[in-house]
């Protein structure tokens, strides 16, 4: 980029869904859930329910990954919280594709960024999580840790409710209802961990089902979704 | 750092580093992608290292399929789930069908010579990007119906190689082969045809030849990926006097 941006595109190119990050491999859990009894009338609520663990728990690292962009911090800040990130994702199915997707997004990031210092930030991680590899390219590209926590639950709730296009019987339109009305809560979560400063700050919170969700998904046949 | 060989895709110059020949093989649900691919490796795995990436709509079947058929160490064939969206994987989204190619190519520590790509099936317009394979396939077969090589798309006129395949259920359903065959050489110029069949030895000794053909090529440098396109064939009478699409004339890329 060699014009001045405004941080509201880079917002609007890294939650688009036709970035090719293979967005369309993840149901952010809903297809395990699925199989095991969710209907199209619990999805609002399950999309809820994420907002307020393990998507507050990954948007809060992404913040905090660009925080330490930002302020230049040493290798052993970024393993800090990397292993703080693992401590609170205890499923590693979990861990495996969010390592898988932060795969897919540093691939076609480097290309596009090559010089960008996130990248030799990352390089004290042999595989690191979305969270991380998200949060370092946002603020590489200048997003605010309230934009970094608007693009994580953002991107987690839309991801889920495609994904139910999919799986579900469902008008298009009422889904859109649904993102609409789940964006309060995006709100608010993005409020509690946009002034994360340190690793200490992070929320533990999880949700056992989701893990176990995960955990049976990743042994099963006849996947459509990664995960 | 970045290391571009590793973020680009296929690239045909001959000073980039060895990787396998990407072949990629696509067209409908049920034409036999996935017993070409077997195929493939039964007559090849012997003297070639290989791996294969498939896209089933439900992720590990066809996958499941190979492995079981023997033909391949079981490690060799990934799997890759499309959320539903097949065509999106092999065209505008190629990014884990990639990671999958290059995860096998590092864990044979780049010995791979060739990797098979199948796509998860789809309609008649989809076909792979240049950027996933180097060279691709696309799968017709007798028993979906004479007529299907006279519908055209780009596939059908302008993958590498066109198979008819289960030539040697014509009889059973109906359908001339020969005359397939035909329309299918008729729709798409100089490009190949192959009427395939398993009990054909001919036949496989002609898919064979052609890939080993590519082989030579990509091994040589000289293999440029050519993209089939989405778009059908167009006519433009108030250019030049061409008229590619009419008469039973062949259709397919054209220059202006």
């Amino acid at each position: 980029m060699t014009g001045p941006v405004h941080a509201d595109l880079v917002l609007m190119l890294l939650a688009d869904a036709r970035l090719p990050v293979a967005g369309h491999t993840q149901s952010g859990g809903l297809e395990p859930g699925i199989r095991d009894g969710l209907g199209p009338q619990d999805v609002p609520a399950y999309v809820d329910v994420r907002l307020r663990t393990v998507t507050e728990v990954e948007a809060a690292t992404a913040v905090l990954a660009g925080r330490l962009l930002r302020t230049g911090a040493p290798d052993a800040a970024w393993l800090d919280l990397e292993q703080a990130w693992e401590a609170r994702t205890p499923s590693p199915a979990l861990r495996d594709a969010s390592r898988r997707q932060a795969r897919a997004l540093l691939r076609i990031a480097r290309r596009t960024w090559p010089a960008a210092p996130a990248w030799e930030a990352l390089a004290a991680l042999e595989h690191p999580s979305r969270a991380l590899a998200l949060g370092a390219l946002a603020g590489h590209l200048g997003l605010e840790g309230r934009a970094v926590a608007h693009l994580v639950g953002y991107d987690d709730v839309q991801t889920v409710c495609a994904a139910a296009l999919k799986l579900l019987p469902l008008d298009p339109g009422s889904v859109v209802g649904w993102v609409v009305a789940a964006l309060p809560a995006v709100e608010a979560m993005a409020t509690r961990v946009s002034s994360v400063a340190e690793v200490d700050d992070l929320p533990a919170t999880t949700h056992p089902l989701i893990e176990v969700w995960a955990q049976a998904h990743a042994a099963t046949t006849r996947r459509l979704f990664h995960a | 750092m970045p290391d571009p060989s590793t973020t680009h895709g296929p690239t045909p110059s001959p000073t980039a580093p060895a990787r396998a020949l990407r072949l990629g093989v696509c067209g409908p649900v049920g034409t036999g992608k996935s017993s070409l691919i077997a195929l493939l490796c039964r007559e090849l795995s012997e003297r070639l290292e290989l791996g294969v990436v498939t896209n089933d709509i439900y992720t590990d079947e066809d996958a499941r399929f190979l492995r079981s058929a023997g033909v391949l160490d079981a490690d060799r064939i990934r799997a890759v789930e499309t959320g539903a969206c097949p065509h999106t994987a092999i065209r505008d989204d190629i990014t884990a069908n990639a990671m999958a190619i290059e995860e096998l190519e590092e864990d044979y520590e780049h010995r791979l010579e060739m990797v098979l790509v199948e796509s998860g099936g789809d309609n008649l317009t989809a076909t792979f990007s240049p950027a996933l394979v180097d060279v691709q396939v696309f799968v017709l077969d007798v028993a979906g119906g004479g007529d299907v090589a006279r519908k055209g798309g780009p596939g059908i006129e302008r993958a590498d190689l066109l198979v008819v395949n289960k030539t040697d259920l014509g009889p059973f359903v109906g359908v001339d082969v020969p005359r397939m065959v035909a329309d299918a050489t008729a729709a798409r110029g100089d490009r190949p045809v192959i009427g395939l069949s398993r009990t054909d030895r001919d036949s496989i000794d002609r898919l064979l030849a052609w890939v080993d053909n590519r082989l030579a090529e990509h091994r040589a440098g000289s293999l440029v990926p050519v993209d089939p396109g989405p778009m059908a064939a167009h006519s433009h009478a108030h250019e030049h006097t061409h008229t590619h699409d009419q008469g039973g004339e062949p259709v397919g890329v054209h220059h202006h």
